[in-house]
């Protein structure tokens, strides 16, 4: 069941009438019930997935709670074996598999997995769960149905955000009341959301597809091509999002931002702290300290304090670590060496960031440079933006050599003829006639997005604006994002698919 | 105290250590930062600072770091 499927809107529109009328004295209740029928829709066989790790999740958050310090650490270990076990079979075996062959020049053949949906999202959110449990940061929560509710919340169980129980439970169980004007703001969300998917990312996909398909035949457009998915993942991502949280709202449950115009990060590092925030702050919160700070990394930093000095010494455990956290976030977005470069290279240049952090200071100090000037911003933000759009090779490729392949060419190769003549698209003549109004609608959509994007980091809330507008005048905007939708926002052989739901 | 503010004035200098009480929720200290700083905590005060110890309160200002460390003296 897609974010944009009937079977959804319906769901959610019997959902949200049942919610605030017959059942509003079991709105949670009702929301669990919603979670699995949505669950079940998307693949009764792998409800039992899920339902293990919420026994899993719930009995050891509930023993961490009871037990001795001693025996804490023993359940907290169990229980993040079998909940990242299960992760890992499911998702990373083929994986396993295939490096093995690799290696041993084997031929082990590869199982056939369905991966569960939402398996990433509601495994990090349980371990993360636990964790806090285990550090006090919150109490184990003692109705299992309510920890259900958590780990299967449907509306971001398809592609986030990776919510804390103690912000998301305080949402999830209080009472709602149906007031229009969240409503009506959270339709504006969802409008929005599918604006930029269809507008943006599914035009921006064809482009995509083809160049990076047939890289070798289209080498002189990977700068087109890389640019296409930069604004196709974007649209794709931070769009499905909207409407996740859209849904989300009209029920009363307020989920955590994902993303905070990622595109204008003055570096990598703030880049991180913009896109999949959540992921981002899992991950600092639950890889990046605990290694940083576990036992043998301090003796590696007193080793390292000894032998290169203080500041050195300092911070090259924290640039290590750092690098590990990007190799798992490589590994999350999938079971593929690109991933891990993909990893490798967000972690390196943050790391060095980090080591060269005093060096850069001294040298805008020496060279007089107001780091808070329009000139530098924008400087800031072309640089990140390259460096962003230079990983987006390793994501989109289909394997590092290609990734390799098409960076090269990407400064020596500028044919853009075939995008003019048409030719890009010669075996797909479809796609041809419908050039004119795709670049119409990419425009128009970037136009929107920017100008909404610049208000957004004005810290304007859009939406209260827009509800805010007669209702004439809002009533045409609705209106027009409505017909546009299906009128410029499905290109042909568009498969109307989100990019993330399948992790 | 003197210690503490030199420490966080040498690792990350812009910021008015005497009077900020939103380091971390307007981002001055980031994770890279957070945990320099720790590091210079756990030499020069003896203690040890684990990961259920960073979380906002305990960063967002030199008085709320100064109460983390003699916290963690005592225990």
């Amino acid at each position: 069941m897609s974010l944009t499927s009937l079977q959804l809107i319906g769901l959610v529109a019997v959902g949200v009438f049942l919610y605030y009328t017959v059942c509003r004295k079991y709105q949670w209740q009702l929301l669990l019930v919603l979670s699995y029928i949505y669950y079940l829709a998307s693949g009764a066989k792998n409800i039992i997935f899920i339902i293990t790790t919420t026994v899993v999740t719930y009995l050891a958050a509930v023993f961490i709670e009871k037990s001795e310090q001693k025996n804490k650490k023993k359940i907290l270990i169990a229980a993040l074996f079998v909940d990242f076990g299960i992760l890992a079979v499911l998702k990373y075996t083929n994986f396993a598999i295939d490096i093995i062959n690799n290696i041993s020049g084997g031929n082990i053949s590869f199982v056939n997995l369905l991966l569960p949906l939402g398996i990433s999202f509601y495994t990090f959110q349980s371990t993360g769960y636990i964790l806090d449990v285990y550090w006090k940061r919150t109490p184990a929560e003692k109705n299992i149905f309510k920890l259900a509710l958590f780990v299967s919340y449907f509306p971001q169980i398809m592609q986030g955000p990776i919510s804390r129980f103690n912000s998301l439970s305080d949402e999830l169980f209080k009472k709602h009341t149906a007031k229009f004007e969240e409503i009506e703001k959270a339709l504006v969300l969802i409008l929005y959301g599918l604006f930029k998917k269809m507008i943006i990312a599914d035009n921006a996909a064809m482009y995509v597809n083809t160049i990076f398909n047939k890289y070798e035949q289209f080498d002189g457009l990977v700068i087109v091509g890389v640019l296409a998915y930069s604004l196709q993942l974007y649209g794709d991502f931070s769009g499905g999002i909207d409407v996740v949280r859209g849904i989300s709202e009209l029920f009363g449950v307020r989920l955590v931002e994902n993303f905070k115009q990622p595109y204008f990060a003055k570096s990598i590092t703030d880049f991180w702290h913009r896109w999949h925030i959540t992921l981002g702050t899992w991950m600092k919160d639950y890889v990046f300290y605990p290694v940083t700070l576990s036992k043998w990394m301090g003796r590696f930093q007193k080793f390292a304090k000894r032998k290169f000095g203080k500041k050195l010494g300092r911070s090259l455990p924290i640039c290590i670590a750092n690098i590990i956290v990007f190799i798992v976030v490589g590994i999350w977005h999938g079971a593929a060496c690109k991933y891990i470069v993909y990893g490798l290279y967000n972690g390196i240049i943050i790391g060095f960031s980090g080591i060269m952090a005093d060096r850069y200071r001294a040298a805008k100090k020496k060279l007089n440079i107001n780091d808070k000037s329009k000139g530098f911003v924008l400087f800031q933000i072309i640089r990140t933006f390259i460096l962003v759009n230079i990983s987006w090779l390793f994501d989109m490729s289909a394997d590092v050599k290609q990734a390799f392949i098409m960076f090269k060419n990407m400064f020596t190769k500028f044919d853009w003829t075939p995008l003019f003549d048409g030719s890009i698209f010669a075996d797909n003549p479809g796609y041809i006639s419908y050039m004119d109004i795709q670049f119409i609608a990419i425009a128009i959509g970037i136009i929107v997005v920017f100008i909404i994007s610049v208000l957004k980091e004005k810290k304007v809330d859009v939406a209260q604006k827009v509800i805010s507008l007669p209702w004439q005048v809002r009533g045409l905007i609705y209106l027009a994002v409505i017909f546009m939708l299906p009128m410029i926002g499905m290109p042909p052989d568009s498969v109307g698919g989100f990019i993330y739901a399948q992790f | 105290m003197d210690k503490l503010i030199e420490i966080l004035e040498e690792i990350c200098p812009d910021a008015d250590y005497e009077t900020c009480e939103t380091l971390i929720d307007d981002g001055i200290l980031d994770s890279f930062a957070i945990l320099s700083i720790v590091s210079e905590i756990q030499d020069e005060f003896d203690v040890t600072i684990t990961p259920a110890e960073i979380i906002p309160e305990n960063f967002n200002s030199a008085g709320a770091l100064w109460s983390m460390i003699e916290r963690l003296k005592e225990a």
